[in-house]
């Protein structure tokens, strides 16, 4: 990415006494790029979010957002970034309307004719109570309170969480137009596929710790190619000896490999072979995200 | 730009709990109000015939001549004087038969101190018949009630009266409710995650906390103003506003502001501190109770009244305020510099605080 840096991350930790929430991070997120954070429960997303917005007091490191310190200059911070939480709740007693005037003019914004787009957009009825509104509603509440100031920033914690399959593709569409004018969105996700049809690129975190930055593409380049080949007759597993094979496997007359290099000299010599079905697969995210965690590493 | 937004908000969340709270308290006081006539004849308590005796003293070296005086009742053969220390003469002291007619001197020795022995004196006129009949009885002594003894004031008028309304409930009343919602302006933010968007907001968490604890002032102190209207209304309506200035009474109401703003910050720092509504509360009812029963130990056992310099009740002076329309600016600035420092400690806490999820 040539973009400036609008989110600079270096040594982050958060610990909670003895147990450590996010470990030594260093990350950058560039301007107009949506990056993607992805980890399991209990990984350290929120807690690196939440911890770059000064909602949790870091135990060391640096974050600068906008060039600007994230702890001296939080509330300017605070007015270019939108943010959904995790967990977004709002006064039950009160109508979506008043909530979201309120935070509105609370980012400094008095026109809320973005704020009745947004809503009508997402189909969300603003004169109802918010109390009385489904999980999903209230997610849109939240989706609409992050987009609606227009801000240069957009963190946000699993922000498809509760919405149907539709919703969920308005809310991607959603990101991909902020994408568009210029905007940087952060976005936590557990859910791969979701990252993979919106992210630019994505950050891998496990047990507090990063483990991969990647751009999704160059991310499958180096975790390779799944290849499947069936023979007409048993073959000598021995012919798969080749730098950038891994984890061959032979069930019968039936191959199976990883290929990250020398896919042309694999080509070669299985075309001494009679074969009856080949395919070479390229990696879900979802199949990249198993295979580190299941790697338990780096990737390595 | 944006200062008062917060509050605004929390006004709009929790209107109506406080509207329906103002209704019950102006119902209270206003009922309260209208029970002092009643109130007023029963402590007036006067002796049987009392108008008909009467008694001076002449105070000597080793005695005090008592010179009695009373109504001559027709038909009366002659008078006996009962002599006791209460007004139930079935245990008199005394009891001097025969007199023919008033007045009558008695002589009394000064007690152990030094001082005039209380006594009561019933006259009792007897017919030729046998026949008795009371004519009166009073005291050598100014009588006071129990209430008055323990407490120092006279209940019987309307200062009084209201000096009971400030002393008893009143305070457990507001400050209970005021303590609650105090803990929750701050507890509700987190127990129903909104709290993270709102400080995602670009308001620093000094004004937020700020903002919290002003609207529940404000709230205290439309309460009071409503309060000491009502009351304004309530004795006027019962004919005693010529007994007791209308200032006195808005300005004997208002001056609890500054402990309920005590009872704001406790509650509000208590609300921080532990994050949940329940824990919290319990902590801000324990500080309100114990205030008010060491207050009121303070003032029902002698010898114990410095106690009540350790409460916050103390420092409102609502009895100057009632019988000298007086403010006691020492005890206000206590009182407000407590409260300032309880919302400081809150926002040293708060600024820097982990926002729990």
């Amino acid at each position: 990415m040539e973009n400036e840096v609008v989110m600079r991350i270096r040594g982050l930790t958060k610990k909670y006494g003895d147990v450590v929430g996010i470990k030594d991070l260093d990350l950058d997120v560039h301007e107009g790029e949506i990056l993607g954070f992805l980890g399991p429960n209990g990984a350290g997303k929120t807690t690196t979010i939440r911890t770059c917005l000064g909602l949790l007091q870091k135990t060391s490191g640096d974050v600068k957002i906008f060039g600007l310190d994230s702890h001296e200059d939080s509330i300017e911070i605070r007015r270019r970034t939108g943010y959904l939480p995790g967990d977004f709740g709002m006064y039950p007693d009160l109508k979506v309307k008043t909530i979201l005037s309120y935070l509105l003019s609370q980012s400094g914004v008095s026109d809320e004719s973005r704020m009745k787009e947004l809503s009508e957009r997402l189909e969300l009825d603003i004169n109802r109570k918010y109390g009385n509104l489904s999980k999903g509603n209230k997610q849109k509440v939240g989706l609409v309170q992050a987009f609606m100031a227009d801000q240069d920033l957009i963190i946000m914690d699993e922000p498809t969480s509760g919405l149907d399959p539709l919703m969920q593709q308005k809310c991607y569409e959603l990101l991909r137009e902020e994408k568009a004018k210029g905007k940087t969105i952060f976005m936590s996700s557990h859910i791969l596929a979701e990252v993979e049809e919106v992210c630019d690129r994505v950050a891998i975190i496990r047990n507090a710790e990063l483990q991969v930055v990647e751009e999704i593409g160059s991310l499958k380049e180096k975790m390779g190619k799944k290849l499947e080949i069936e023979f007409e007759n048993s073959v000598d597993p021995s012919l798969f000896s080749i730098e950038g094979v891994d984890d061959f496997e032979m069930d019968g007359r039936k191959a199976t490999m990883i290929v990250t290099s020398n896919l042309d000299q694999v080509i070669k010599k299985i075309s001494q072979q009679n074969i009856i079905n080949m395919s070479l697969e390229t990696f879900s995210l979802e199949q990249l995200f198993l295979t580190y965690y299941s790697r338990g590493g780096k990737g390595e | 730009m944006k200062i008062g937004k917060t509050m605004l908000m929390e006004l709009k969340n929790s209107w109506k709990g406080f509207v329906l709270f103002i209704l019950v308290v102006v119902l209270l006081v206003g009922g309260f109000a209208h029970a002092y006539p009643s109130f007023s004849e029963a402590f007036e308590d006067e002796l049987e015939g009392s108008e008909n005796v009467d008694v001076k003293m002449l105070k000597e070296d080793k005695e005090v001549n008592v010179t009695l005086n009373w109504k001559e009742i027709d038909n009366a053969e002659n008078y006996s004087i009962l002599v006791g220390k209460s007004p139930n003469m079935m245990v008199a002291l005394e009891r001097v038969d025969g007199i023919e007619r008033p007045p009558h001197d008695y002589n009394l020795s000064y007690d152990e101190d030094g001082e005039i022995p209380k006594r009561y004196f019933a006259v009792v006129a007897v017919r030729a018949e046998g026949e008795r009949e009371l004519v009166g009885i009073e005291t050598n002594f100014e009588r006071t009630t129990a209430f008055q003894e323990i407490w120092g004031v006279d209940y019987g008028d309307i200062q009084g009266f209201l000096s009971l309304l400030w002393s008893t409930w009143w305070v457990l009343l507001i400050g209970l409710y005021i303590g609650y919602i105090s803990v929750n302006v701050i507890t509700k933010d987190y127990e129903e995650d909104r709290m993270d968007v709102i400080l995602s907001k670009p308001i620093s968490r000094r004004q937020y906390i700020l903002e919290k604890f002003m609207v529940v002032s404000l709230y205290t102190l439309s309460v009071l103003v409503i309060i000491g209207l009502v009351l304004i209304g309530s004795v006027y309506s019962v004919g005693e506003l010529n007994s007791v200035s209308s200032s006195a009474l808005i300005i004997s109401t208002l001056l609890s502001w500054p402990v309920f703003l005590v009872i704001i910050s406790v509650s509000v720092l208590a609300g921080i501190y532990l994050e949940s509504s329940r824990k919290a509360v319990g902590v801000s009812f324990i500080f309100i109770l114990i205030q008010y029963g060491i207050n009121m130990v303070g003032d029902l056992t002698e010898g114990l009244e410095y106690l009540k310099t350790y409460t916050i009740i103390n420092y409102w002076d609502y009895e100057s305020a009632l019988y000298g329309e007086t403010v006691g600016a020492l005890d206000v600035i206590f009182l407000l510099v407590l409260s300032a420092l309880l919302v400081v400690s809150a926002l040293v806490i708060f600024e820097r605080k982990d926002i729990p999820v």
